[in-house]
């Protein structure tokens, strides 16, 4: 949790939360309709594991009355940021994003760990820079390295369980993606358009395959696919963690890679960075120089099913793939960014494919950015659940489109011995397009 | 630093469903009641009738006062612990025990949510008509001590009309069990519907067995449309004259209307004054008898459009309008403080020209929805709670309301309870000598006046 926080300096950047922008911690109810839904609720079952009760203490914190105190601290970290509350709260109150303010302006007020530090405002940076940190994970372990970082009280993300980190891993690709594809991949046969391609960390260092078959697909629907070099992260994992700085960066450094493209859509295979993406003209927004921009980019950003559900045209067949698939939604998919039919529609028009949905109302995998690690108790709790409503589609497959995601429940499956595999949205569509094509 | 009661309560009950940090209490200190909140000392979170009856001996011992709560989404202030002490959790205890197929009936803990009963005895094809508005958070336990009602509470009744049996902790520790599964049963003073709303002033119920009834075959949903609210009110004393009680009555007024369309958008005109939500349930030839008779209401009394759902899809959406009210109003201003006064049905049209009224004169905004087919309105105050002045005008505005509410034949509550939010409007409806006979029945349960205190009873009259 970093180090010690002054609760008086915590207490009053808190005061000046310009609660409007996060729908009025005021406006909420306390109705109670966010705690079925909240996955942390759920598996503890009391009032301050739920949103209700974070939008209680962070409103108290503003009014003096409860301190900002490392308990505090706690349960604003406690939240997954799954957003399943914001989709059904009945007066808006924004509570993820609550928290996620909440967040930024206590790691302004207290002391930042080395390696957090080094992490957020370096390593993500530059994903050449971190695909060099990111291979060598498993030598971490083995060179006594694990001993040195834990000693200096380094980030949770290294001080936990690595044998948790290292079976989540899937096996990884020799070089990162962006390393291999030209910065623009002309479209199969006739040209119907040009679409921009967002490369996230995960999917470039960890699923290159997944993304080469995203963009195979594309290509494939008549579109020319332009990747620019240079991209760096989303900024996700910042925002999660409460650093604002270095995103505003990679942010804007992200939307002008992209400019001069003559691109009519920033397509990306990742939930997570298709949310923060699009979220660019809230958190950008408030520069001018930048506001135009920032807007411009995120309307037109589009997560790789919302873009195909319109855009794989009817000419193109499918061909088919027997078995039974549910579809897991991403949280970043189906609240952040208030997707469910594209996915679905896209499964259901592959031929010989039965679709049954989770019978859980999009419940969080609890995977959740680093909260398997840095709360694994509790999101196991929660990938129990998950796995349990998955169990009730009698599914063969269970398919995403999160990084995250993937890895949670690949980590189900092969520890707790499920007869269902996992596949991104992409790998999939791709099968049935090759076989449409033989066809 | 843990309070030393703390420590006993944690070697007494069990370390882990005793919770009593800053930010526990913080969070037990409240429940959907606008405006009122109270932390408690300690929450033990039960899981067994073993953890009531111990928490209770404690709580003798100590002096503390015990205050009961589910999901914490009473709107009276019924489970805020106003006088500190001891608050017991029963969301822990949410088995279903037993659904008896045979005789129609199905035994609880009082955790259960209300809507997880509706869906484990609708899969055998039975059904429990209670469907308050937060049926998705609250619990069984909760809908007992409040009597809650819901949408169907016109032609199906409330919920202290399905309860047939409880087991009930008195504040002593000790257990009484009351009822049977028999649907007549008159041994003695029937302590079941003597204890179903008594707002957990009386007892704690660990065990409750609740009536079913046959699931209905089929369903037949209306939206109508008004120029004027009073043609809407008018439709609903038409029903009713006419014999017919459909399943579902519901009325929204222009001011909630708007603010569905400004915040959700489902495509209602936003010139209308009025909405009525209907639906009949039953077999299917009663179905289409009352259907046509609905119909004919409705347009004798000049709804501009009245539009029949196709299917079950179009009738979930029209649904969802009504579903969407509160969620509109709430979005508005900062506060929303909703109340349920409940008037006979013929009395309506002048109820809501009351509110209307009062709105006007103290310069306040309240939209005005609810169950018109049972007389309970929900006249909906936006406010904000920052502003003294604004909320000083918004209870005299309340004041008037309630008081022509009694003068007409109605009451104060119809479904959220006395709480503390009523209280001070408890005199007038039932008199001196009601009030003081409730008073002798709460001393002879709880003498020390530790269950539940500051609630239903004037603070200076206890």
């Amino acid at each position: 949790m970093g180090k010690h926080a002054d609760s008086e300096k915590i207490a009053k950047a808190l005061a000046t939360l310009d609660i409007h922008d996060y729908g009025d911690v005021l406006q909420c109810m306390r109705c109670g309709t966010c705690l079925p839904t909240c996955p942390t609720y759920r598996t503890d079952g009391i009032e301050t594991q739920s949103p209700r009760g974070r939008v209680a203490m962070i409103k108290a914190v503003i009014d003096g009355r409860l301190p900002a105190s490392e308990e505090f601290i706690g349960h604003m970290y406690h939240c997954l940021d799954c957003r399943n509350c914001q989709t059904v709260c009945p007066a808006g109150v924004k509570v993820g994003e609550l928290v996620l303010e909440a967040r930024h302006r206590i790691e302004e007020n207290r002391p930042q760990a080395i390696l957090k530090r080094f992490l957020l405002n370096y390593a993500i940076h530059d994903q050449k820079k971190l695909a060099r940190y990111m291979i060598p994970l498993k030598l971490y372990q083995a060179t006594g390295l694990q001993s040195l970082i834990r000693k200096y009280d380094i980030l949770k993300l290294m001080s936990a369980d690595l044998e948790f980190m290292e079976a989540l891993l899937p096996p990884l690709p020799s070089r990162p993606l962006s390393e291999t594809i030209p910065e623009e991949i002309p479209a199969v046969g006739k040209e119907k358009g040009r679409v921009g391609f967002f490369l996230g960390c995960a999917m470039n260092l960890m699923f290159s395959e997944v993304s080469r078959a995203s963009i195979a697909i594309l290509t494939r629907s008549g579109y020319t696919v332009v990747v620019p070099k240079n991209q760096q992260c989303c900024g996700t994992p910042n925002i999660a963690e409460g650093e604002r700085k270095v995103y505003r960066e990679m942010a804007e450094h992200n939307v002008s890679v992209f400019e001069g493209k003559r691109v009519e859509a920033i397509v990306t295979d990742c939930a997570a960075c298709g949310s923060e993406l699009k979220a660019y003209r809230e958190t950008l927004g408030k520069q001018d120089r930048v506001a135009k921009k920032a807007e411009a980019f995120s309307s037109k950003v589009r997560d790789i099913s919302e873009f195909l559900a319109i855009a794989l045209g009817d000419d193109i067949k499918l061909g088919s793939i027997p078995g039974v698939v549910c579809f897991h939604d991403p949280c970043h998919l189906r609240h952040g960014q208030k997707l469910i039919s594209p996915q679905r529609d896209l499964l259901r028009r592959i031929p010989g494919l039965t679709f049954r949905d989770i019978p859980d109302d999009g419940q969080c995998c609890g995977s959740a950015g680093i909260y398997n690690v840095t709360h694994h108790d509790r999101s196991m709790k929660i990938l129990e659940a998950k796995v349990a409503a998955i169990d009730k589609t009698w599914a063969e497959r269970v398919i995403t489109s999160n990084p995250g995601c993937y890895m949670q429940l690949q980590y189900a499956r092969k520890n707790w011995g499920k007869d269902w595999n996992v596949s991104h949205i992409c790998e999939i569509l791709r099968l049935s397009l090759e076989r449409g094509d033989q066809e | 630093m843990k309070s030393l009661f703390v420590q006993k309560l944690e070697e007494l009950v069990g370390k882990s469903k005793v919770l009593s940090s800053e930010t526990e209490l913080l969070c037990y200190s409240y429940d959907s009641t606008p405006l009122i909140s109270h932390q408690p000392d300690a929450i033990v979170r039960v899981i067994s009738e073993e953890d009531i009856r111990l928490t209770l001996e404690f709580a003798a011992q100590e002096g503390l006062s015990v205050t009961t709560r589910g999901s914490g989404t009473g709107l009276s202030g019924g489970s805020v612990p106003v006088r500190g002490g001891i608050v017991i959790v029963t969301t822990a205890m949410n088995r279903i025990t037993e659904i008896d197929a045979d005789d129609l009936s199905v035994t609880v803990e009082p955790g259960v949510i209300t809507a997880d009963l509706h869906a484990a005895v609708e899969a055998e094809n039975l059904f429990y008509p209670p469907d308050p508005g937060s049926m998705k958070v609250c619990t069984i336990g909760g809908n007992v001590a409040e009597n809650a009602g819901g949408l169907r509470g016109l032609k199906y009744g409330i919920t202290g009309d399905y309860v047939l049996a409880l087991d009930t902790y008195l504040i002593d520790g000790a257990k009484v069990h009351y009822g049977t599964k028999c649907v007549k049963d008159v041994a003695g003073y029937n302590l079941t519907k003597f204890l179903t709303g008594s707002e957990g002033t009386l007892g704690i119920f660990s065990k409750i067995t609740l009536k079913l009834i046959p699931r209905p075959r089929t369903k037949k949903t209306f939206l109508a449309l008004y120029d004027d609210v009073i043609d809407a009110a008018r439709t609903v004393s038409r029903i009713i004259s006419s014999k017919i009680i459909p399943s579902t009555l519901e009325l929204m007024d222009s001011v909630t209307i708007n603010c569905v369309e400004d915040h959700v958008g489902i495509g209602l005109p936003r010139d209308v004054a009025a909405l009525l939500l209907i639906e009949t349930d039953g077999h299917p030839e009663v179905v289409r008898e009352e259907a046509a008779a609905i119909e004919e209401a409705c347009r004798a009394n000049r709804a501009r459009t009245v539009r029949v759902a196709k299917d079950l899809k179009e009738s979930e959406e029209l649904f969802t309008a009504r579903r969407n009210a509160l969620t509109a109003l709430a979005r508005v201003r900062p506060t929303t403080i909703l109340e349920d006064v409940t008037v006979p049905r013929q009395a309506i049209p002048e109820m809501i020209a009351t509110i209307q009224e009062a709105a006007k004169k103290y310069s306040i905004k309240i939209g005005t929805f609810g169950h018109a087919g049972d007389g309970n309105l929900h006249p909906t105050c936006l406010t904000d709670e920052r502003d003294t002045e604004e909320i000083h005008r918004v209870e005299e505005a309340y004041d008037e309301i309630f008081k022509k509410a009694i003068s007409l034949g109605g009451t104060i509550s119809g479904e959220h309870g006395t709480g503390i939010t009523k209280a001070k409007y408890l005199p007038q409806m039932v008199g001196p000598k009601a009030i003081e006979v409730m008073k002798r029945i709460k001393n002879a349960f709880d003498p020390e006046g530790r269950l539940n205190p500051g609630k239903i009873f004037l603070q200076d009259m206890e």
